[in-house]
C-alpha cells in the first residue's frame, strides 16, 4: 500500500520527536558521567568540557564498584544458568509430549508472571531468617540464596520461550535420530540442541537482562556481601546532595551492557516480553 | 517413515497391568509412559519451592502475629486482614496503585499503539528509529527513576532549563502533592510504552493483507479501516498488551522508590512500597503478609478476567 507523502512526513516528525524525548535524557545523563565534579551541577548545563574518567575511578575503586559489578555478574550468570538447566528440558517435554495436564501446566506457568514480587519477597525474607535461626542454613546475603530466588521470574520465562523454539523444529528430527540408535536424551543433546542453539542464546540474553536489572528482590535479600549494581545506584543520593557524576557513572555501567544485548536481540525481544503468549 | 520404538502404539501385552511380562519390562513401560516427568519434574519442584511454598508460607504468617523481634507468635485469625483493610494508609496506597494502573496503562497503550501505527509509514531509517524507541524498556527501572530525578531537578534539571527558555519558572514537580503522582506516571509511561509498541507491531505483522487492500480499493476511509478491520483483528494482541501492562503497573515499586519514596504525604505511595515499609521499617511482618495476599487475590482476579477474554480468541498452551 503506497503511503501519501504528507502522511509519511507527519509520521517522521512525530517519531523523530519521540526518539529525541527518549535519547535526550539518556545521552545528557550519560554525558554527566564524564564531567569533572565542578560542573556536575550547572545551570545552564555545560555541554563543552574535557571528558574525564575520574567519576568511574571513584565509583569503581573508592566505592568498591568493581565488587558490585562482580556480584551482579555472578548473580545474573548463575541464575540464568540455573534457569536454563532446569527450564530447557521442561520446555522440550512441553513441546514434544502430549500428556494429561500439559496445557493446564503451561497456563499455570503464565499465571506466575502475574505475581507481584512483594508476594514472594516477603516470605522469602522470613523463610531465610527461620532457616538461619532454626537449621543454621544461611541463605540471606549469599549468591545461592539470590540465584534460587530469581528462579521465580526467570524459570517460567525460559520454559515458555524455549518451548516456542522447540515447537518450531520438526519432530521427525529426533525420531530419525532415534531410529539410528540414539536414546531420546542422546537425540536431544546431539541432534536437537545444536539446531536450537540460537534460541537458547536469545533466551539466555533476555533472561540475563531481567536478572541484571532486578532491584526489588535484591533489595530485600541481598546485603553487604552480595549487593548488586542497581542496589548501589541509590546510595549516591545523600540527604544533602546528589553525586550526579558518580551516579551516572553507575547508571552507565548498568545500562550499557543491556543496550548492547538489546541490539543483538532486537528481533527476539517480543517473544520474551510477552512470554510467548502470542504464538 | 519408521516410528521410534517408544512412540509405537502399545499392544495389549505391553500394558503395565499384564503380569505375563517380567517386572523389569513392566517398569520400563511405566517409565516410558511417564517419561515427560523426567524432563519436567526438576523445574516443577523448583517452582513449587520458590513460588507456591512462599505464598503458602505467607498465608500462614498472615494468620499469626509475627514480628522479626519477638519469638512468640500467637494465632490471630483474620485480624491482620481486618487491620489492613481498616488502615487509611493501606487504602490510600491501594487508591494510588489504582491511579497508576489506570493512567500508566492507558497512557503507555495509546502512545505505544500510535508509534506502532506510525512506524509502518516510515521507510528510511526505520530500523534505527525502532532501536532508539525501545531503549527505555531495556533500562533498569531504578536507572530510569534516578535519571528523571536529575532531569526534573528544580534548580538545574534539563526540564526546567528547557521550560526556562520559554519563560516558565522552575517547577518542583516531584515535591508537590498536586503534581508528584502525575509526574511519576509520566515517567512510567516513558519507560513502558515500548512494550505496547513491540507487541502491537508484532501483532500487525501477522495480519493478512488481502482484507485491507480490498477495503482500500473500495474507498473505505483510513479511520473506518482502523475501527472495523485493524482493531478487531488485533483484539488478542491488544489484550496481551493490556494484561502485561496492568500486572506491571500494579506492582510498581522501583521508580517510585527512587523518585519520591511514596511522598509527599503518601500521594505517590504504591501497594508494593507500603507493604515493603510495613514489613521492614515498621517490623509488622504479619500485616504486610496479609496485605500481600490481598494484593495477590486482586491481581489474580483481574488477570483471570482478562485471560478469560483472551482464551476466547486464541489457543494458549
Amino acid at each position: 500500500m503506497p503511503v501519501p507523502t504528507s502522511e509519511r512526513l507527519l509520521a517522521y516528525v512525530i517519531l523523530i520527536a519521540m526518539a529525541a524525548l527518549v535519547l535526550a535524557p539518556v545521552l545528557a545523563g550519560s554525558i554527566t558521567a564524564f564531567k569533572p565534579q565542578i560542573i556536575w551541577v550547572s545551570s545552564p548545563p555545560t555541554w563543552i568540557f574535557e571528558p574525564t574518567l575520574e567519576n568511574f575511578e571513584f565509583v569503581f575503586f573508592t566505592r568498591k564498584g568493581w565488587q558490585y559489578l562482580r556480584n551482579s555478574l555472578i548473580i545474573s550468570f548463575g541464575s540464568v544458568a540455573m534457569a536454563l538447566m532446569l527450564g530447557v528440558p521442561a520446555a522440550y517435554a512441553f513441546a514434544r509430549f502430549r500428556f494429561r495436564g500439559s496445557k493446564a501446566l503451561m497456563q499455570w506457568l503464565i499465571s506466575l508472571r502475574m505475581i507481584p514480587p512483594i508476594v514472594v519477597g516477603l516470605p522469602f525474607y522470613a523463610m531465610f531468617l527461620y532457616l538461619e535461626r532454626g537449621l543454621g542454613i544461611g541463605l540471606r546475603d549469599t549468591f545461592p540464596g539470590l540465584i534460587i530466588t530469581y528462579q521465580t521470574f526467570l524459570l517460567p520465562l525460559v520454559i515458555w520461550m524455549m518451548r516456542g523454539y522447540f515447537a518450531e523444529l520438526p519432530a521427525a528430527m529426533e525420531e530419525s535420530a532415534m531410529v539410528e540408535g540414539y536414546t531420546r536424551m542422546g537425540a536431544l543433546l546431539r541432534v536437537v540442541l545444536p539446531v536450537v542453539w540460537p534460541g537458547i542464546v536469545a533466551t539466555a540474553i533476555l533472561n540475563f537482562i531481567f536478572a541484571w536489572n532486578e532491584f526489588f528482590l535484591a533489595l530485600i535479600l541481598a546485603g553487604n556481601r552480595t549487593s548488586t549494581l542497581p542496589m548501589t545506584a541509590g546510595t549516591y543520593i545523600v540527604r544533602t546532595r546528589v553525586e550526579w557524576g558518580n551516579l551516572f557513572a553507575v547508571n552507565l555501567l548498568i545500562m550499557a551492557p543491556v543496550i548492547v544485548l538489546t541490539v543483538i536481540l532486537r528481533r527476539q525481544l517480543v517473544k520474551g516480553l510477552t512470554f510467548g503468549i502470542l504464538e | 517413515m519408521a516410528r521410534p520404538p517408544n512412540t509405537q502404539p502399545m499392544s495389549k501385552s505391553y500394558l503395565p497391568g499384564n503380569t505375563n511380562q517380567p517386572f523389569s519390562t513392566r517398569l520400563y513401560q511405566l517409565t516410558q509412559r511417564h517419561r515427560h516427568w523426567f524432563f519436567i519434574a526438576p523445574a516443577l519442584i523448583v517452582l513449587l519451592t520458590v513460588v507456591i511454598y512462599p505464598i503458602l508460607f505467607s498465608t500462614g504468617v498472615s494468620l499469626f502475629r509475627v514480628t522479626f523481634a519477638s519469638q512468640s507468635r500467637p494465632f490471630v485469625g483474620l485480624q491482620n486482614f481486618e487491620r489492613m483493610l481498616g488502615n487509611d494508609d493501606f487504602i490510600q496506597s491501594a487508591l494510588n496503585t489504582l491511579y497508576y494502573v489506570i493512567f500508566s496503562v492507558s497512557g503507555s497503550f495509546v502512545l505505544g499503539f500510535a508509534i506502532a501505527l506510525l512506524i509502518r509509514r516510515v521507510t528510511a531509517g526505520k530500523e534505527l528509529l525502532r532501536l532508539i524507541l525501545i531503549i527505555p524498556i531495556t533500562m533498569a527501572p531504578i536507572v530510569v527513576g534516578l535519571m528523571w530525578n536529575w532531569m526534573l531537578d528544580p534548580l538545574f534539571g534539563l526540564v526546567n532549563w528547557f521550560l526556562g527558555l520559554f519563560g516558565i519558572p522552575g517547577q518542583t514537580m516531584l515535591a508537590q502533592a498536586s503534581t508528584a503522582r502525575l509526574t511519576v506516571v509520566l515517567v512510567d509511561i516513558w519507560q513502558w510504552y515500548p512494550l505496547v509498541f513491540l507487541i502491537i507491531e508484532a501483532g500487525m505483522a501477522t495480519l493478512p493483507r488481502a482484507p485491507f487492500e480490498s477495503a482500500r480499493l473500495e474507498g473505505v476511509s483510513s479511520w473506518m479501516i482502523f475501527r472495523r478491520l485493524t482493531l478487531p483483528m488485533l483484539r488478542p494482541v491488544i489484550l496481551v498488551a493490556l494484561l502485561l501492562r496492568t500486572v506491571d503497573a500494579f506492582r510498581t515499586f522501583d521508580i517510585v522508590r527512587v523518585m519520591t519514596d511514596g511522598g509527599p504525604a503518601l500521594t505517590t505511595e504504591t501497594l508494593s512500597l507500603y507493604l515493603y515499609r510495613t514489613a521492614f521499617t515498621f517490623n509488622k511482618l504479619s500485616r504486610a503478609a496479609a496485605g500481600s495476599i490481598l494484593m495477590l487475590l486482586v491481581i489474580g482476579l483481574i488477570s483471570a478476567l482478562m485471560f478469560r477474554y483472551l482464551y476466547r480468541d486464541v489457543e494458549v498452551g
